[in-house]
Formats: C-alpha cells, structure tokens, sequence
C-alpha cells in the first residue's frame, strides 16, 4: 500500500507519542499505536514490515509460547521486532512497527513476532499478513467478551491471508480446523499414560463432529477436549501430527518426533499445559528454520514466567498463590485439577470475585457453573476458604461439587481470610486468585508466613 | 410422585454455553427421584413418545441454533400439544428464538423456526449485547445475567414471561423479557437460571406436582440469592 500523507502524519505523531511516553517512563505499548490507526485507520497496511513475520493466537498459553520463541530466538542472535512490552491488539502491534520504523516508514528488523488477541483478528491479520500464524488452542473463554468458539473460530478463520503458513495443535480438534485451505503444520503430545476414555470435565467444546455434527468418539483425552477424536458417522479424525512429541517429566525431556528423526529437549516445565505450550514454540522454531541444537541449547535458559505462581515457607507450611484467571472456567479448571495433585494436607483460599471488573453490571457469576469445582473435593484438602461479595455463591457452588459444609468458610473480607485457617495439621495452604488480586494474595501469604514466625 | 417426573434436557452436547446445565443439575439434586434424560442431536426426543414433566434447552452457537431448528420442527406439533397440556419448556439464552417465527442475519436472509410465538430475532454479530436483569414474576423477583450477539422483536405483550424493572426484554427497548404459554418459559437469561433463581425452583416443582417443595441447600441457595438480589437492586453502574 501506498504512503499517504495521512500515513506520514500518523507514523509521525505515533512516533512522538512513543517518545513522550518513554520520556514519561509510561509503557507506551498501545496509545501511541493507536493515535497512529485513530489518524489513519489503514496504519497497519502502509507501514514496512518485516520481511518475515509469525503471529501467535489461541485461548490459552499464547503468552507464555510467544515468550519461549522471542527468548530462545534472542539467545541465538536474532533481532526480533515484538510486542512483549504489551498490547497484543492491533494498536499494540501498530506500537511495535512504529516504534522500530525510520521516520519514512521503513522498518529496521527483519523478523517479527506478534502476540495476537483473537478477538483483534479482523483487524491485524488482513493488514499485516504473516507468514505463519500459530494457534496454541480455542476454549470458551469470557463470555462477554469471546461468546463462544464457534464465533472465535470464524473470526480467526475469516481473516487469515490464503497464503500464511498455519501452525496448528493437532489435538484440538477446533483450532486444528482454522483456515482449512492454508498449507498447515502440526503439532501434538502422543497418548500418555494420564490420558482417559471419558470426559472428567464439565465442558467440552468439541463433542460434535465439525463436519456432520454428530457425536465424536474419544479415543483418549488429556483435558477438556483436548486429545485425539474420531467420528463414527464421516469418519472425521483429528490430523496426523508433523511434530509428535512426548513428555516425562522425571527425566525432564521432551522427545520429539519429526520427519523421521527423533529430536531431544530439556522439558522446562511440570505442567501437561506448559509443555503444549513448548511444542508450540518447538515447532514455531524449526519451520522457522533453526537447528534442534540450537533450540536444545537455548531452551535450557528459559525460564517460564512465575508471575502466575509464588511459593513461600516457613517450618513446615509451604504457602502457594496461584493465578487463577476467573471469568475463564478452563484456567480455573486447571488451578484446581493441579491443586487436587499437590500431596499433602491442604487448606484452600478462593480469592475469585472481580472487584474491579464489575462496573456496569453486578458481578457475573455463571462461569463458575462450567468449571471444575469438583477437583476440590478432596479427602485431603481439609477447608476451603470462600471470599469477596460473591462468597455465598462460591459455597454454593463447593456443595453442589459435593464439599461437605463443614468445610467451606464464607468469608466477605478479602483481606481477612487468611485469619480463618485453621493451620491443623496443614502442611500447603494454596491462595488462588484473580488477576486483580495479586497484591491481596501475595500480603495474605506473607501474612500467615509472618504469624507463624 | 417424583418418580413420575421425567426431565429432558435437548442436545446437552453443545446447548450448554454459559453453565447452562447446571440448570438440570440443580434439579438433580432437588429432585433425586426423578428421572433425568439428555437426547443428543439425531435421536428422537423422549417428549415425542412421552409426556415429560419439563424439557430444558440451554444457548447455543448460531450454527447450532441452525441445527436444532431442523432438529425439531418435524416435532412442531408434538410440542404445541405438550405446551398445551402444560408441560414445562425452560429455553435460557437464544435457545428461546427457535420457538419464534424466523431469525435474521445482517444480510437479512432468514432461518426459519418453530414459528410458535409471534416475535422473530435478528443478529448483530459485532455488536454484543451484555447485561442484567431484574423483574417481577407473579409474586417473586427474577434476576439474571445477558449475553447475546441477537434480540427479539415483535408482539409479546401477550405472552411475555416477566417484566422488567432494571435492564431489558427481549429487545434493549423492550421492558417485557422473554416468551411464556402456560407452562413454556423462554428468557434471554443466560447460564443457572435456576440457581440464581430459587423460588422460581420451587415454583416449577409444585407446578410439577411436588407438594411440599424442599430445595437442595436451601439456606446456602437462598442467602446467595438475598444477597445477589440486593446488589441487583441497588446496583449504580460506575460511569
């Protein structure tokens, strides 16, 4: 697309923003980028790109697979254009061109890896065009913002270039279908010996074949949907995987299967999430062009970001917070499936409500009907604390999951609930919380840590 | 008598969107004798052979929506008999519009339905709509949440099933939500519409015959609900 005088203008006051921001030690990842499309709504199109350019989407892990690429691209030299600092909508890739670009438009990298919200599709994908779009999963999300996947799906599907490489996850059997006329590559974890026949989930967003759309028979799933389906009806399967991989976790490997040959990897992670979300940026990597040696050496430095989780201890209490994304069932799901396999006695502090994401509208509280509750049913987790204005419902929801009442306090004030434990015979006390409850989780576990000193 | 009640609940497999099965659960646990059916999409419903007590649908995508109108119209009749007998129809989200007349996309082409109440839907898929709720059912408050990409229009003045005293009906200018004929109850309301709603529970298990109607934790239940109810209304959007 041709450089306007209006794309000049936009590239300019963009640019200054950008500055300003910086000089003002703000994280300038979206206004300035979106000063730049709000002047001329086409920015994206006219702006140089890289010559080469990856985008990874997906319900969840996007984040976390992005961070493993852009770390082990860096370890091995490259100078990757990216928009880690934040935004992941198309005002925030706007940011990232803008602010690597020359005063003409003309960009300074050569490589790109964008962070793409789902939702955002429509608005980046046509304009930018990359050369491989990856997408780690589809799930139910926010219902407000994500209705459902079929719509997610379409949006994502709609929008891609015909000609971008697609880089899928063989075991979903939604994602795994976007844009089916692109050339595609896939990757997947083998059966493991963890895997089951049945659904343990309340949700499964793919129990309908998305061809005839009668039920699909599961020959082992692993969590939600994910796993390997078939159709009895049209004979529908999920696809041949080119990046066949398979974890264990004591030898901390991650064996990979492809095109013949078999390749080795430290495994950085202990979670079955984590680890889809390092075939992911394994098989980003190598379509990329990087060697198995080069990947092997780098992973060994990356770090998977901790954020999510901290852990203190004293004597021997260990307490743990835990973000547990509320609004999304299938992140709590898994906070609560990986709580119910930590050993030990154990008393749990739900810090779910959303005090801040309520304003036009008293909190919503049907999510909590499609996670997994039940995981916390467990002999030894002795007392589960419910917080926050939402507390009643909480503890309705613990009974309907089976928890005998005598377990489960109810406890309005967050900044509280740490008074009410018990600490009989507790040897982990877990604070899962919300996004917006980081801070009150993390004094809440130096709290208990100071009171037993 | 509660081992005469069957409850059906319609393509639980993807009818499901919001906890929308939660619905039926409750009732499992309020009415443990009772017999629960799921009928998948390409069986026959057991309300064609049977006379169930209750059918439950929940939401669903639009292609979904697509799928269950064909699903059921060759039971159109069957369903206007059972309506009229007064079994209860519990349809929570957009499963209602399948009862409607046609539902219409932006580019005005038209699905047609059941064609059992007067109004008809049309899609707004980049405008979603999200809300809650609150009115008045006979002598019991109802409240819920919305999240919908369509609306209802057309005359329900008739056939309305409550009316709304903050928030909308079936449609943002609309102060009458939902669908009702007898015991047919159609809302927008998405998710455990019965567990947000507990007295409307009792409600439909005396309709069902149940004399004495006792709800599964009750005082849990019905703290949450005085405790939500008041937050309703009271409620002040913060800008």
């Amino acid at each position: 697309m041709k450089k306007t005088l209006r794309f000049r203008f936009a590239l300019l006051i963009g640019k200054a923003a950008y500055r300003m921001g910086k000089l003002l030690k703000m994280n300038a990842s979206h206004f300035p980028g979106r000063l730049a499309i709000n002047i001329c709504p086409d920015f994206l199109g006219r702006i140089d790109k890289p010559e080469k350019i990856v985008c990874v989407t997906g319900t969840n892990g996007k984040t976390t697979a992005c961070n493993m690429i852009l770390d082990v691209l860096k370890d091995c030299g490259y100078d990757v254009l990216n928009n880690r600092a934040g935004s992941n909508l198309n005002a925030g890739i706007a940011t990232a061109l803008l602010s690597n670009s020359t005063i003409g438009g003309k960009v300074r990298k050569k490589l790109a890896l964008f962070e793409v919200d789902e939702r955002s599709s429509k608005l980046i994908y046509p304009f930018i065009h990359p050369d491989f779009a990856v997408c780690t999963n589809l799930f139910r999300d926010s219902l407000q913002r994500n209705a459902h996947t079929e719509y997610i799906f379409n949006l994502i599907s709609d929008h891609i270039p015909k000609d971008t490489h697609m880089i899928l996850n063989a075991d979903d059997a939604i994602s795994a279908g976007l844009a089916p006329s692109n050339d595609r590559t896939y990757f997947s974890i083998a059966r493991m010996d963890t895997d089951h026949e049945e659904d343990l989930n309340i949700i499964n967003d793919a129990r309908i074949c998305p061809n005839c759309y009668h039920l699909l028979k599961y020959d082992y799933l692993r969590y939600h949907h994910i796993g390997h389906a078939t159709c009895p009806n049209c004979g529908f399967t999920s696809p041949e995987s080119d990046y066949s991989t398979l974890p264990d976790f004591s030898a901390k490997t991650l064996t990979v299967t492809h095109d013949g040959n078999t390749e080795v990897y430290p495994l950085i992670t202990d979670s079955i999430f984590n680890t889809y979300n390092q075939i992911t940026a394994i098989a980003v990597l190598r379509e990329l062009g990087l060697s198995p040696d080069e990947i092997q050496k780098s992973f060994g430095m990356v770090n998977v970001l901790e954020s999510r989780y901290s852990s203190a201890k004293a004597g021997n209490l260990e307490v743990i917070t835990h973000l547990s994304k509320g609004f999304n069932p299938i992140a709590c799901s898994c906070v609560f499936e990986f709580v119910s396999k930590q050993e030990g006695n154990k008393e749990v502090i739900l810090m779910l409500g959303d005090i801040y994401g309520h304003s036009h509208s008293p909190e919503i509280v049907t999510w909590m009907y499609d996670a997994d509750f039940e995981y916390l049913n467990q002999t030894d987790i002795s007392h589960l604390i419910v917080c926050g204005e939402r507390c009643e419902d909480y503890k309705l929801r613990l009974l309907l999951a089976g928890v005998p009442e005598e377990k489960i306090s109810c406890v309005p004030d967050e900044k509280a609930a740490h008074e009410h434990l018990w600490l009989d015979k507790t040897e982990k006390v877990f604070i899962l919380h919300q996004v917006y409850a980081t801070s009150a989780a993390k004094i809440a576990r130096d709290k208990i840590i100071e009171s037993l000193h | 008598m509660e081992n005469n009640i069957i409850i059906e609940t319609l393509y639980p497999e993807f009818a499901n969107l919001f906890g929308d099965l939660m619905n039926t659960g409750y009732l499992k646990k309020c009415i443990p004798d009772a017999v629960f059916a799921d009928t998948h999409l390409f069986e026959e419903p057991a309300f064609v052979s049977q006379d169930v007590s209750m059918v439950f649908m929940g939401a669903m995508s639009e292609k979904q929506q697509e799928l269950v109108v064909s699903a059921l119209m060759p039971h159109k009749d069957r369903i206007t008999e059972l309506i009229d007998k007064g079994c209860i129809f519990l349809m929570t989200g957009n499963a209602m519009e399948i009862f409607g007349q046609y539902i219409e996309n932006e580019d005005k082409s038209r699905i047609e339905c059941l064609g059992l109440f007067d109004t008809y839907a049309k899609r707004y898929m980049f405008n979603r709509h999200n809300s809650y709720i609150l009115g008045n059912f006979e002598d019991m408050k109802l409240l819920g949440f919305k999240s919908q990409f369509s609306h209802s229009y057309g005359n329900n003045t008739d056939c309305y099933f409550y009316k709304v005293t903050k928030g909308c009906g079936i449609n943002p200018a609309s102060d009458l939500e939902g669908i009702r004929r007898n015991n047919f109850y159609g809302t927008y309301t998405i998710g455990p519409f019965l567990i947000s709603n507990p007295l409307f529970v009792k409600y439909l298990m005396s309709v069902m015959g149940i004399e004495h109607p006792k709800l599964a934790f009750e005082d849990t239940i019905m703290s949450a609900y005085n405790s939500r109810l008041k937050q309703f209304e009271t409620f002040k959007p913060s800008h």
